[in-house]
């Protein structure tokens, strides 16, 4: 691995750390603007305490109580919203690591050329891991910079920490695209699957986090956005083991990703 | 002394699909390529000329045989092989928001010498008078190319393998690459070129194999191809065809297929314009127009007696 590939990746992908993040990164200043009114907030509060509970976990919450509180409401409301967003991003990136290329015979190029196919994998994985990551930081810097700049009572940290956390959920995402992608070599068989993993993982919590039973924990269980804890760190109750989990994930895509695009024809 | 083979292929097959769907798209292809020497792979459009080279470079995989470049396995040794191989695809895709520059420094940079390659690559744009400062969608089909063969050829690979080289590209241009090509096998390289355009592998090839139906059917010299190569001629004459002319064409040995249309005169030509010139010579000859035969006509010329006569 020389890093080439994930510079030119960087490179050929660089605005869309910029597009994203900042139209992200405009969201989280209309949350700040929001949340900078307790009149607001109060307001908030009182409609989702009439809502039954799936209609508030839609909106990100399992506590109502999470609305009152200025840093509650941001993380809250951002964090459903962000990591909706941030999964058609991450499943555009999937589909860029190797489908779009293969689609359109770039990708005869690129192997022509003195790299391994795992090698080219890793780092065209890397490389939009890291455009991720870019995207993620600076709109959560954003969002932190409007609660500086209009005053909000809510601790940064926490905000920070919230929004930071949706970033294995989003390399999760891009992960299992690129795996339907390498799996199912059609790109458009591809979009349609990935879009199906992101809608039913959001129902899947929905329905999974505000019904009780064995069905219900098994459908919230296997969601990732049940694995987003925006809340937790409003609660202090962050339990990093989530996160491992959502890692250990990705790293079995990845692997089986590797795995068959490295065993089979390209571009057919 | 026997000549060092760059390229062998062992009963190489591949076959897409299953079941019922199942098509055969190659073979047990077996071919040997030899350093010094341009290759041309010659057939019609699905004959299975892509789809060996897209099995030489490892992109797909054989469902049975096998094939070495340089002595090197081609699944098992694809990243040795792929550095010192150039390839030129047939349907071209590059990066299109990117300048020739900075795809021509990509290419160098994944090959590991990105400045003395780029020098290289400069003398090649020069020559083929691409402009590599323009993004590749602003670029035409023949400059794209242009660039794909700057690409293919900047670190002067031991072997380059070309799919259709030539699509595109303004005959002066054509000249120049054929040119390059001599140039490549005066030094001893390779080239493995497909094509299914006859002149252009007339023009540069040393011998020639032919591929039809996934079928390997002959690999000749060029002279020996060109030996059965006869042309279409059109002849037109200011006034009406001369009396008896078409009965006097038809009873020469070499011309066949002879038919008439106003002032038009059209035949099937075999070797010399000697014969032909002399009879149409009793009339006013307004224009000639000479076509080659197409490859499945070359082909058909070939396998069904044409050879002998």
């Amino acid at each position: 691995m020389t890093g080439i590939v994930v510079g030119n990746t960087l490179r050929t992908s660089w605005k869309q750390i910029l597009y994203w993040g900042l139209g992200l990164g405009v969201l989280g200043l209309y949350i700040d603007f929001i949340a900078s009114s307790p009149d607001i907030i109060a307001g908030y509060a009182d409609l989702f305490k009439a809502m039954p509970p799936a209609l508030l976990q839609a909106f990100g919450a399992s506590d109502v109580a999470l609305f009152t509180t200025t840093e509650g409401w941001i993380v809250s409301i951002f964090v459903s919203e962000a990591g909706i967003f941030l999964s058609v991003f991450a499943v555009l990136a999937g589909l860029n690591i190797t489908a779009n290329d293969e689609q359109s015979g770039l990708m005869d190029v690129i192997l022509s050329l003195p790299i391994s196919r795992a090698a080219y994998l890793l780092e065209r994985w890397i490389g939009y891991a890291l455009v991720g990551l870019g995207i993620v930081l600076l709109c959560a810097l954003i969002t932190v910079a409007g609660i500086i700049g209009m005053n909000v009572d809510a601790p940064h940290d926490v905000i920070l920490k919230s929004i930071l956390n949706l970033y294995p959920a989003a390399l999760l995402v891009m992960t299992v695209t690129c795996l339907l992608a390498t799996a199912l070599r059609r790109r458009a068989m591809a979009i349609g699957f990935a879009a199906a993993f992101v809608v039913v993982s959001y129902l899947f919590n929905v329905i999974g986090a505000s019904a009780s039973g064995a069905i219900a924990d098994f459908m919230e269980s296997v969601s990732y956005f049940s694995y987003i804890h925006g809340e937790a760190f409003v609660l202090g109750i962050y339990n990093p083991t989530d996160s491992f989990i959502l890692i250990a994930a990705i790293l079995v895509g990845f692997a089986l990703s590797l795995r068959m695009f490295v065993s089979r024809d390209i571009g057919i | 002394m026997a000549s060092e083979s760059v390229i062998e292929i062992n009963g190489l097959s591949k076959s897409y699909g299953s079941g019922k769907k199942q098509t055969l798209a190659l073979n047990a292809l077996d071919l040997t390529v030899n350093r010094g020497e341009i290759f041309g792979y010659l057939g019609p459009n699905g004959a299975g000329k892509t789809t060996t080279i897209r099995l030489l470079l490892d992109l797909i995989r054989p469902s049975a045989g096998s094939a070495r470049i340089f002595g090197l396995d081609i699944r098992a040794d694809s990243v040795e092989i792929h550095r010192r191989i150039g390839f030129l695809p047939g349907e071209l895709t590059l990066w299109e928001n990117r300048t020739g520059s900075q795809i021509i420094h990509y290419v160098a940079s994944v090959r590991g010498d990105a400045k003395g390659i780029a020098k290289h690559a400069d003398e090649l744009a020069e020559r083929l008078d691409l402009d590599t400062s323009k993004r590749v969608r602003d670029l035409s089909s023949g400059n794209k190319r242009k660039l794909g063969l700057v690409a293919a050829m900047m670190h002067a690979p031991e072997l380059l393998i070309l799919d259709e080289p030539t699509g595109g590209l303004d005959p002066l241009v054509q000249q120049t690459f054929h040119a390059m090509m001599d140039e490549y096998r005066d030094k001893g390289k390779t080239v493995f070129l497909s094509s299914h355009v006859l002149s252009e592998v007339q023009a540069i090839c040393d011998r020639v194999g032919i591929l039809r139906g996934g079928e390997l059917k002959a690999v000749e010299s060029v002279e020996k191809i060109t030996n059965v190569e006869f042309h279409w001629v059109d002849v037109t004459f200011r006034d009406a065809i001369p009396i008896g002319l078409q009965q006097q064409l038809e009873g020469l040995p070499s011309i066949s297929d002879v038919s008439t249309n106003g002032r038009r005169i059209r035949l099937r030509m075999l070797g010399d314009f000697d014969p032909l010139l002399r009879v149409i010579s009793s009339g006013y000859v307004e224009m000639v127009h000479v076509e080659e035969p197409s490859l499945e006509e070359i082909f058909l010329a070939y396998y069904s007696g044409d050879k002998e006569n």
